[in-house]
């Protein structure tokens, strides 16, 4: 039998409920405006969990404690962890003092909510950080024209293949985009998928990368940047060019590429299923021992010799909390990460495929990162990716809209109608 | 006799057949797991090489002294243990309270308040998880392995209630009026009658508890913010590293984590067989 | 909210020496007042607060960082006009039928199986509860691995000479979501069979004895000995299977992530990429309020019924 007596029940729970939301409603969205601490060690909050690079970090944290200027705690968190919690740590009543993250777009949103320390202090006062590239200086100013960034490392990216196998296919780096098309056809008559993507699984990012240099190459960075950042719409007649040179090489890219993660991809194009593939020097990590001197890359060809040569070098760094009690002990950390022999320290300890960002500092010395650094200084322009460029939340409708166009790629204009609809969600947000 | 040996053969018949049929199950089970373990034996090279689905053409050991040293699961299995023994002994005995006192008794809005404790179950608890880090902070208890278990028990609580009614409602009243007809008071009733007449239900929910609080990974990331605190569902995507991951440090990683659960659940399912006998009071 | 207070104090063993009664006690005992309530407040405040809040959110626009925006109802109006919601929406229900009827089934059969003390019954029994227990990491690990182009499925479909029904499995649009049924299933089996196995065990033996000696076939004392006494279990299985089946997120989310585009999306993960990967929690929090909606108006609805029999 009904015991309810749902009806007046449900409606004075209802009342109850509305003002007890709107009280309440108010402490979940606060940021707190408490401190940290200005006791004990710099707490410094790490997404580098890969364990090489884990390891190297903490070779970095134990050389800082032995400098006896003061200490850190370093904590590493999954990357995937860290991504999502970033924001809920920054905004937390007893934040971390020093992150890792990348500069540019996403620092600056930070920057833009006041949640970051103001480093120009860090910045004059360090006589490595004065001789950093401008390009470096200008990434790591907010648009509020102060420092929020130290720089750590960078890498870039590349169309990377295997001298071995080219040698046996007989192929050699193409010069132009119409000696890249050559390059493809013959593979392919060679019964190899020309353009390895690993682009499935969870690493649907992967082909953004194509997105990016086509944009960069057709329409410039400058345009780029400006698109990412939502002063032009997805649906205009640039992109749309970007797409129609996208459809000449296409039927050249692997048919399981939009299914397989990318540390599968860097198997097949180990193991000579395909031919080369657009990357960053991360893939690396993925190789066997075996094959690291056998790994090449070349330049992603030039379309439009008329747009400057840009290239993209993502850098990856620090930051710190804008309500750190112990923002002395941070400066001093973070002088010491922009050193020579700091930068020194974490690239022998991780993989040695990437770049310091000091310009003394020595790197890993192979023919690969030499070649890498050539690679990175012909360039005018430098953009970091699609999502550090523009924001995380943006990713998602790009990983959306290119899987799509790499199933179907006639669908191309209802694509980006809706990748611009989905993109103003996030602009407006 | 012919007719007892007819029976004799069709009863070993069946057992061969059940023996073959649940076997068989069994394995096609444990493949993908059998999976998991081939992969926990192989060197990085080797999967780098050749890819996950491939042969085995390597053999070793250090996966699994990787995971515990390098990946600090060490640390991070006894926290686990620190926050799930006491999670599922106290969440358990409260459900099993709330439970005996919405069942058993006439309360009024019963009905309702066991609804109102399962709806709490209902809530996608993604969207707890910015109010929940919150809260933990404006008590001051965030970043610390209480707050864990106190949400743990907090979210568990009304699911293991529902569950434990459902089997106690099936109790006979008569066992109840003849206690109270002996003399006793509620404790004595709940503790030497309905408690040991739900054991069944207790014994399932708690291997059922303690591998998902175990395994639990949302909560911990959400309360949690130190490495050295962790349990070892967060230790093992720490493994994971921002683009490239080692496959077979986290397949032996993950072969540690499993192992306290199957020995739970193996000590455990001997109690669902200890069956329960509704004709005896007391 | 509004919380009912009672004096905390265990009442002594009474002797009810005043007045016996004929049916169980009419004024409920402070103890059992006490044993209600602590729980209750327990959720109440881990639960409960955290929820309200969040339902507050739903109000809102919100990113995470900078103060909300309140904007009424506009969430639910964005909701209404939502292709991907509509679909997701679609994939939620067909996710409840399919997943929640076969693991239903599949699992009350798999208990009937094993339900006997036997040599070796412990072992199957571990055996299918393996899955549940393996960590996400792993299993979404090695399904993946199944599922690739160049996967062990592929291969075995060729293998025994099926090579035409080779798939993408996790990337094709019309095959995603059923690929992650499974691995879903494979995991869910082994619990639903240890709560039946549970209810099972309480089933009076005299019954079937009772019924055997009646001359009553094996399907004949399921249908009219197991299933009704199975009835209040029954009730709880399924209410944990339809909740688990909203619910029904690590799966979807580490194979497929609700891709490719959207084919595989349910409620739970357009919620959890809105509110975390798009960073609009005012949205997210408004998809968690409709899942819980659907969720406490199915259970409700069912329950009812449920108890209306009982009684």
């Amino acid at each position: 039998m009904a015991n309810f007596q749902t009806g007046r029940r449900r409606f004075l729970a209802g009342l109850g409920a509305a003002g007890t939301t709107a009280l309440l409603g108010g402490c979940v969205t606060s940021t707190s405006s408490g401190k940290s601490s200005s006791k004990g060690p710099v707490t410094l909050q790490s997404n580098l969990s890969a364990p090489q690079a884990k390891a190297a970090m903490e070779d970095l944290v134990a050389a800082y404690g032995k400098k006896g200027s003061g200490k850190a705690g370093l904590n590493t968190v999954a990357a995937e962890t860290f991504r999502t919690q970033l924001p809920t740590y920054l905004t937390s009543a007893n934040p971390p003092d020093v992150y890792t993250w990348y500069p540019g777009s996403v620092a600056n949103a930070y920057a833009k909510k006041n949640l970051l320390l103001d480093l120009d202090e860090v910045w004059s006062s360090s006589p490595d950080l004065k001789r950093y590239t401008k390009a470096l200086n200008s990434l790591c100013t907010a648009s509020s024209g102060k420092k929020v960034f130290v720089p750590n490392t960078y890498y870039w990216w590349g169309m990377f293949y295997r001298k071995s196998h080219f040698a046996k296919w007989g192929v050699s780096e193409p010069k132009s985009w119409d000696d890249f098309l050559d390059l493809c056809d013959k593979l392919k008559s060679k019964g190899v998928a020309p353009i390895g993507l690993g682009a499935g699984g969870n690493t649907p990012w992967v082909a953004s990368a194509w997105f990016d240099y086509l944009d960069i190459r057709i329409n410039g960075a400058q345009y780029h940047r400006e698109l990412l950042a939502g002063k032009h719409r997805f649906d205009d007649p640039e992109v749309r060019k970007v797409f129609d040179r996208w459809q000449e090489v296409l039927p050249y890219f692997d048919p399981n590429g939009v299914a397989i993660p990318f540390q599968d991809a860097t198997t097949a194009l180990l193991n000579g299923h395909t031919g080369m593939m657009l990357i960053g020097t991360f893939f690396a990590d993925a190789a066997p021992k075996s094959a690291l001197d056998d790994i090449d890359f070349f330049r992603f060809p030039v379309i439009d010799s008329k747009v400057p040569l840009a290239e993209e070098a993502p850098v990856d760094g620090y930051f710190a909390s804008v309500r750190t009690g112990r923002r002395d002990q941070v400066f001093d950390l973070l002088r010491y990460l922009a050193t020579a022999e700091a930068q020194e320290i974490y690239i022998k300890g991780s993989s040695g495929t990437v770049l310091p960002c000091n310009p003394d500092a020595k790197d890993a010395g192979t023919a690969l990162v030499k070649k890498g650094r050539k690679h990175v200084d012909a360039a005018a322009e430098i953009t970091q990716f699609f999502n550090r460029d523009s924001s995380d939340a943006l990713q998602p409708t790009a990983d959306t809209a290119l899987t799509k166009f790499l199933a179907k790629p006639k669908s191309i204009g209802g694509i980006l109608t809706d990748w611009q609809r989905d993109a103003e969600k996030i602009w407006n947000a | 006799m012919s007719a007892n040996s007819t029976a004799l053969r069709r009863k070993r018949a069946a057992t061969a057949g059940f023996h073959l049929g649940a076997g068989a199950l069994a394995v096609l089970w444990l493949l993908p797991i059998a999976l998991v373990l081939v992969t926990s034996l192989r060197s990085f090279d080797d999967i780098a090489a050749h890819g996950l689905g491939s042969w085995p053409q390597s053999f070793t050991l250090g996966n699994f002294h990787q995971a515990w040293v390098d990946g600090g699961q060490q640390r991070a299995l006894i926290n686990s243990l620190l926050v799930t023994v006491p999670c599922v002994l106290v969440t358990l005995a409260l459900a099993a309270m709330a439970a005996f006192g919405l069942s058993r008794y006439e309360l009024p809005f019963r009905r309702s308040l066991l609804l109102l404790m399962l709806g709490g179950n209902l809530l996608p608890p993604q969207i707890l998880l910015i109010p929940v880090s919150k809260l933990s902070e404006l008590i001051g208890v965030f970043d610390t392995l209480p707050a864990l278990i106190g949400v743990q028990i907090g979210f568990g609580v009304g699911f293991y209630v529902f569950v434990l009614h459902g089997f106690m409602r099936s109790i006979p009243v008569e066992i109840q009026q003849a206690a109270v007809v002996d003399g006793a008071g509620p404790w004595q009733i709940f503790w030497r009658i309905i408690l040991p007449l739900t054991r069944p239900a207790l014994a399932a929910l708690s291997a059922l508890s303690f591998t998902w609080i175990f395994n639990d990974l949302l909560w911990a990331i959400t309360v949690l913010r130190s490495d050295t605190k962790m349990p070892i569902t967060a230790a093992l995507i720490g493994l994971q590293g921002q683009y490239v991951s080692m496959w077979n440090v986290i397949a032996a990683g993950s072969v540690i984590a499993a192992a306290p659960t199957v020995a739970v659940f193996l000590r455990f399912q001997r109690h669902f067989v200890a069956g329960l006998n509704l004709g005896a009071v007391k | 909210m509004a919380v009912l207070t009672a004096p905390e104090r265990k009442s002594p063993a009474r002797l009810p020496t005043s007045g016996k009664r004929a049916r169980g006690p009419r004024r409920t005992p402070p103890l059992v007042l006490a044993f209600v309530l602590i729980p209750l407040l327990a959720e109440a405040l881990w639960v409960f607060w955290p929820a309200l809040q969040g339902f507050y959110l739903a109000l809102t626009r919100w990113d995470g960082v900078s103060a909300p925006q309140f904007v009424g109802l506009d969430n639910f109006r964005e909701m209404a006009h939502d292709d991907v919601f509509r679909s997701a929406a679609g994939h939620t229900v067909l996710w409840l039928v399919v997943f929640g009827g076969l693991s239903a089934l599949l699992g009350l059969a798999a208990a009937l199986l094993l339900q006997q003390e036997r040599r070796g019954v412990g072992f199957y029994r571990a055996a299918l509860f393996l899955p549940v227990v393996f960590s996400l990491v792993a299993t979404a690990l090695v399904w993946q691995a199944i599922y690739q182009p160049d996967g062990v499925l592929n291969q075995l479909l060729e293998s025994v000479g099926l090579g035409s029904l080779r798939h993408a499995w996790l990337a094709d649009q019309d095959t995603a979501l059923y690929a992650v049924i499974v691995p879903a299933l494979w995991r869910q089996i082994g619990y639903v069979m240890v709560l039946y196995l549970a209810g099972l065990k309480g089933i009076d033996p005299a019954l079937y004895e009772a019924a055997k000696v009646d001359g009553a076939s094996a399907w004949q004392r399921f249908r009219h000995v197991t299933l009704p006494q199975l009835r209040s279990v029954n009730a709880v299985v399924v209410s944990v299977i339809i909740i688990d089946s909203l619910r029904s997120f690590d799966v979807v989310w580490s194979l497929t992530r609700g891709g490719p585009y959207h084919s595989s999306e349910l409620l739970s993960t357009y919620m959890y990429s809105t509110a975390f990967q798009s960073l609009r929690l005012g949205y997210g929090s408004a998809l968690a309020v409709v899942i819980f909606v659907l969720a406490f108006g199915v259970i409700c609805s069912y329950l009812v019924r449920a108890f209306r029999e009982a009684d």
